[in-house]
């Protein structure tokens, strides 16, 4: 294999970790906190607020429906505006951010959801406020379930991050289509699969680690 | 496990004046839902906790238990009818008002939820974390918590490493982590076999006696009740339909639900054997069987010995049951008496005068006369 190729596979690969890297940061800084509001502002929860939970609701879930493809070409123009073009690597992460923001809020909130409610009673009972119902509560008691989801969303990032290849973003989609499909090097295609396997497979693994490890119910001899 | 609670216990009788908890003329109706109609979950209910006391509410389940010991830290908002503790009005109070309050009130949860993430010392700190409590203190209090509750071996395992005793002891330290004045405790044991049950039950009276917190606790189990509470109200269909002393209502229940619930613990069943044998008319010859009820000082009078020397009958105990709640006797015996006239009056005349409860099961032959009959043989 050339120098210049593995240069240009090395370069594909720091892409898509800065693509899934950024944009998981930013799903997860903004979905988080729309996921626990989706799991609390129903009737009669922490935050009741059952209008405006519809109403984000059904803006994640059209989000969630449109497929990703279409979703990156429908927002190119609020992705020029907010990364001052719709090429490359810097505006493949505007549509990755947009899909990963409701995947990740409905992620955390199958999470929160999934807490006990009678922990929520107690820490009432305590006369704990709301927010720290949040902070104290679910979110540390979740956490074990919200690692496995934000896990699940960067392997979904990493597959995503391919496709944007197709419409001219970078990493290692790009790489793959320019020169494994079209110019039919089935080696680089070959490379290109094995490098996003390797990937998938650590942060899998690192991910189900660092669950089990915060996951206090289980006992650890 | 028997560390002084606090050197500075306030004394059970201040404040005596002014009942802990007051519930007067309470409803609680939960709105129609859907297509389910609305439902009147408590109904008139008035009960006073006195200071210092241990009160039990009992009563089967949908009677509405939960919902009555959350109306007393707000969980629940009645729907009409007053609430006040030590005196003071609660019953309008604002979310915002009911959270500073609920630290004079702790909580104990049948199914104990901790937090799985924490471990106990730092579930036990949540409440004075809630508070805004300095770490210093939290860390004095807490430590001398997990010493009362006796855990203090404890304090970096995590729930899941726990028995479900051990569970509990986490929830009551930290229910009283804020030192309150009330401690609420919802099915405290029912999720806890019978040893552990016992040992709960002593640590929540220890709390009681030596740091002077009022109990309110719900229950199904007539024993918790039998064990540790000076009063009990029961709770059917949303009402209380009798309030009072414990040993007044379970040795002489007025309503007959009450009675069905106490029976079991009370009343002592006739053998299988012996019952198939009774029958309503005394033959010549044959015993009678009398079920003798005791209750308070009576049952420690003597009245076997008594019947015996005074009419001269020979008494046989078929079976029995003698107990104590609060160190006072009660309990019945199944006798079996010669079933002759006039002996037999005579007999159940002067049990009378003593003062027992009686009740005549029927009649049956001695073993003697059914041994001696002549066998048939094939």
């Amino acid at each position: 294999m050339s120098p210049e190729l593995l240069r240009l596979i090395l370069d594909a690969t720091l892409d898509t970790l800065h693509m899934i890297a950024v944009a998981g940061g930013l799903g997860t800084l903004l979905g988080l906190p729309l996921g626990v509001f989706l799991a609390t502002s129903g009737k009669g929860e922490l935050f009741a607020a059952s209008a405006v939970n519809a109403v984000l609701g059904v803006v994640v879930n059209i989000t969630r429906s449109t497929p990703f493809i279409i979703l990156v070409v429908a927002i190119v123009p609020f992705t020029r505006l907010i990364a001052g073009t719709s090429i490359g690597t810097s505006a493949a992460i505007v549509p990755l951010t947009v899909a990963a923001i409701p995947f990740i809020a409905r992620i955390v909130e199958g999470a929160i959801r999934e807490v006990d409610q009678g922990l929520v009673e107690a820490a009432r009972a305590m006369g704990a406020t709301p927010l720290q119902i949040v902070s104290k509560v679910l979110i540390p008691e979740a956490l074990p379930a919200i690692i496995l989801g934000l896990t699940l969303a960067a392997v979904s990032l990493i597959g995503f991050s391919a496709m944007v290849g197709a419409v001219g973003g970078g990493g290692l989609g790009d790489l793959g289509i320019r020169y494994g499909y079209q110019r039919f090097m089935p080696e680089v295609m070959l490379i290109v699969v094995a490098v996003l396997v390797v990937l998938v497979q650590s942060v899998q693994t690192i991910g189900d680690r660092l669950s089990r490890h915060m996951n206090k119910r289980i006992r650890h001899i | 496990m028997n560390v002084p609670l606090s050197p500075s216990a306030p004394a059970p009788a201040e404040a005596a004046a002014l009942p802990a908890v007051e519930l007067a003329g309470i409803a609680k109706l939960f709105p129609a839902r859907g297509e389910s109609t609305s439902v009147s979950a408590l109904r008139g209910i008035d009960l006073v906790v006195e200071t210092g006391k241990i009160v039990g509410v009992i009563g089967r389940s949908g009677a509405g238990k939960s919902t009555l010991i959350r109306l007393v830290n707000g969980l629940e908002i009645a729907t009409s009818g007053r609430i006040s503790l030590f005196g003071r009005d609660v019953t309008r109070l604002s979310e915002a008002e009911w959270r500073s309050e609920r630290r004079n009130i702790g909580m104990v949860f049948q199914h104990f939820n901790l937090l799985s993430s924490r471990t106990v010392f730092d579930n036990v700190a949540l409440p004075l974390e809630i508070l805004g409590t300095a770490k210093a203190e939290i860390n004095r209090q807490v430590t001398r918590l997990l010493e009362i509750v006796g855990l203090s071996d404890k304090r970096d395992r995590y729930p899941a490493e726990l028995s479900g005793g051990q569970k509990q002891r986490v929830g009551i330290a930290r229910a009283l982590a804020t030192e309150p004045r009330i401690l609420l405790c919802d099915e405290a044991t029912s999720a806890l076999d019978p040893e552990t049950t016992k040992s709960i039950l002593a640590l929540l009276k220890r709390v009681n006696r030596e740091l002077g917190v009022t109990i309110l606790l719900i229950t199904h189990e007539i024993p918790v009740i039998k064990e540790i509470c000076d009063e009990v109200a029961v709770l059917e269909a949303g009402e209380i339909i009798e309030h009072g002393a414990v040993f007044d209502v379970l040795t002489r229940p007025q309503h007959p639900s009450t009675a069905r619930l106490v029976e079991g613990v009370t009343r002592v069943e006739i053998p299988e054997a012996l019952a198939a044998r009774l029958s309503p008319t005394a033959s010549p010859g044959a015993l009678a069987a009398i079920r003798i009820g005791f209750v308070g000082e009576n049952a420690t009078s003597p009245v076997i010995s008594r019947l015996t020397t005074t009419i001269g009958v020979d008494v046989n105990i078929l079976t029995g049951r003698i107990d104590f709640i609060g160190g006072r006797p009660f309990g019945s015996l199944i006798v079996s008496v010669p079933g002759a006239e006039p002996a037999f009056g005579a007999i159940l005349a002067s049990l009378k005068r003593l003062g027992f409860e009686i009740d005549p099961l029927g009649f049956f032959e001695t073993e003697a006369a059914t041994s001696e009959a002549p066998r048939h043989v094939a």
